[in-house]
């Protein structure tokens, strides 16, 4: 405001007004949409039996459900088993999509065009249409109740392919041939030349992954049915169904949930946006 | 320096085999899988996979007969209906609200993208907390401006509110990342377009309409293609708020204000095990869904390179 702008547009009168508009509906807008979070986590400091009473901040805040959540509830096993999901679904998932992304950028091989159309063809099922196959494959495989189940049907990540390949695309022609002139192979010229380059999308894509697999729900759901093998999700629906009540518990636990994704989101939050630019609208 | 076209393709092939394999297991094979799934019939509710009885086409003709599939049709396709330009116009309104060279537009941005990455079932949870009777903030809410109309079912116990109160979760979760690819399309309109309709002599309004609007046609109708098939997929939202419910009686029978088909999809193959008539509702969406994907290429080839 103060000038920055270049003088393309002369200097209305009610500049001010207007950014004083704009900062009240966009204050409003945000309410609306943080309002829920905020609720929850007021809520979840709430003393158990408080739940519903009308004020914002709590009379008595207490870090009590908070402690409860861990302490008497097995939310502990339940972090450590999303960690374990969402992290190698999430490295696995990007490795594969990596590597195979740059054959599709890189190389040249039969029916090349003819794969990446099925390949990319198939972004239009919806995700709905494979739980049944898939649950049928997981119980043939003898799966269930494994880790296995919940990360390994996931790991071919179509999306980021293609988000991947459209970026490795870009990389110049002549730095790879540069590399394979000094002698270097395949998996050198992925490894020292291709990945590096393209880590901010590999950073997006591991990401991207990790945040889905965190709240994958469904999926989880279906494969497990030992509370030892619960993600956070299931667990918390778990919890829900036997103690719907328990509002302050829930929301604690709801509140607990959130945290590691939040996180990293505040941190990287650039490279979430990025992942939802690239990845929509590219022709 | 020449390689030979086999060790090309050999090459090639190992850098391809881990996502292929993947691909081909769990995203190809499944296609075919669950079609054959859909020519049988369940017969014994324990050990599933060995007593399944090959009926040929009874599960489709059987789901043109099944009224709660066609109301579940229905249910989606107002899912659709109500998503589409709920989640068009927030995110759409947050964009042009946010183009505007703020000093703190970038914490808004934050603000508005954050419930985006975050997870539908636990957003789900706390709604429904919200939208309790009696007691629920929103419910309050509205008590105060003099609206008893939530105040004994809550907004997902009466029929005529679930289904928007459940869309409207969705649309608040996701106005995110509509905003975002409006708001790099916005970004991406040169200002000397304005300019020179401002030259002209047009208004906002007309700026709006003539110039904005059309150049964002794209990010359009790729948002209708993300409600449609968030509509299709939608499952976690309602398991998490309503389960289907509250029940509507049209004529005789007893139908759910929220039964979408993804939640019959859900109901039909998990708690009841039909999963022969499970895997045939699974394709008729996968044919609502290709549908649609052919009829947004259709429309979005011709006009994109302006």
């Amino acid at each position: 405001m103060t000038g920055s702008e270049k003088t393309k547009r002369p200097v209305q009168p009610g500049r001010w007004a207007r950014t004083a508009v704009l900062y009240v509906v966009l204050s409003a807008a945000a309410i609306v949409v943080l309002f829920p979070f905020a609720w929850m986590i007021m809520t979840a400091l709430k003393q158990p039996g408080t739940e519903f009473d009308p004020e914002f901040f709590p009379k008595q805040p207490t870090l009590e459900n908070l402690k409860r959540v861990f302490t008497e509830f097995g939310f502990v096993r339940y972090f450590l088993n999303s960690s374990i999901v969402a992290v190698s679904s999430a490295l696995f998932a990007t490795l594969f999509a990596s590597l195979a992304a740059y054959a599709f950028a890189f190389k040249n091989f039969i029916l090349k065009e003819k794969v990446f159309a099925v390949i990319i063809a198939s972004m239009m099922v919806p995700g709905l249409m494979y739980v049944v196959p898939q649950f049928a494959i997981i119980n043939r495989l003898g799966w269930m109740n494994t880790y296995r189940a919940m990360i390994v049907p996931h790991l071919a990540n179509v999306f980021g392919l293609f988000l991947l390949r459209q970026y490795m695309t870009t990389i110049p022609k002549s730095l790879i041939d540069a590399a394979r002139i000094d002698g270097a192979n395949d998996f050198q010229v992925y490894g020292r030349i291709v990945v590096p380059l393209a880590l901010p999308v590999v950073a997006t894509l591991f990401l991207l992954t990790f945040q889905f697999h965190w709240s994958n729900f469904l999926w989880q759901l279906i494969v497990t049915n030992k509370e030892s093998l619960y993600t956070v999700p299931v667990g918390l629906s778990m919890f829900k169904q036997q103690h719907e009540q328990l509002y302050a518990l829930k929301m604690a636990a709801s509140a607990v949930s959130i945290v590691p994704i939040s996180v990293i989101f505040v941190f990287a939050q650039r490279y979430f946006i990025e992942g939802v630019t690239k990845g929509a609208i590219k022709e | 320096m020449k390689r030979s076209a086999l060790a090309e393709n050999v090459s090639a092939l190992v850098f391809l085999s881990p996502f292929i394999v993947i691909f081909g297991v769990f995203l190809a094979w499944p296609l075919f899988y669950s079609f054959y799934l859909s020519l049988n019939k369940v017969t014994a509710l324990v050990n599933v996979f060995d007593n399944l009885t090959f009926v040929g086409f009874q599960n489709f003709i059987a789901l043109f007969k099944d009224g709660l599939f066609g109301w579940s049709l229905l249910m989606t396709l107002y899912y659709a209906a109500l998503i589409v330009p709920l989640g068009i116009g927030t995110s759409l309104l947050l964009a042009v609200l946010l183009n505007n060279k703020l000093r703190l537009s970038r914490l808004f941005r934050t603000a508005f993208f954050l419930p985006y990455v975050l997870d539908l079932f636990v957003v789900g949870i706390v709604w429904t907390f919200i939208y309790s009777p009696h007691f629920g903030v929103l419910t309050r809410i509205f008590e105060t401006v003099g609206i008893t109309y939530f105040s004994e079912q809550g907004f997902l116990g009466r029929p005529a509110t679930a289904m928007p109160a459940v869309v409207i979760v969705n649309v608040l979760k996701g106005a995110g990342f509509g905003m975002i690819l409006y708001l790099a399309a916005l970004q991406n309109i040169p200002d000397s377009v304005y300019e020179a309709a401002e030259v002209d002599g047009a208004s906002w309004w007309q700026k709006l309409t003539r110039i904005t609007i059309p150049l964002l046609r794209p990010v359009t109708l790729f948002m209708v293609i993300v409600g449609v098939v968030a509509a299709l997929n939608a499952f976690v939202e309602v398991f998490a708020m309503t389960t289907g419910g509250p029940s509507v009686n049209v004529g005789e029978r007893a139908y759910g204000a929220t039964w979408v088909t993804g939640y019959y999809l859900f109901d039909t193959f998990y708690v009841r095990l039909k999963l022969g008539y499970a895997a045939a509702m699974s394709y008729i969406l996968l044919a609502i869904a290709v549908t649609v994907s052919l009829i947004n290429l259709r429309l979005l080839r011709p006009k994109t390179d302006y």
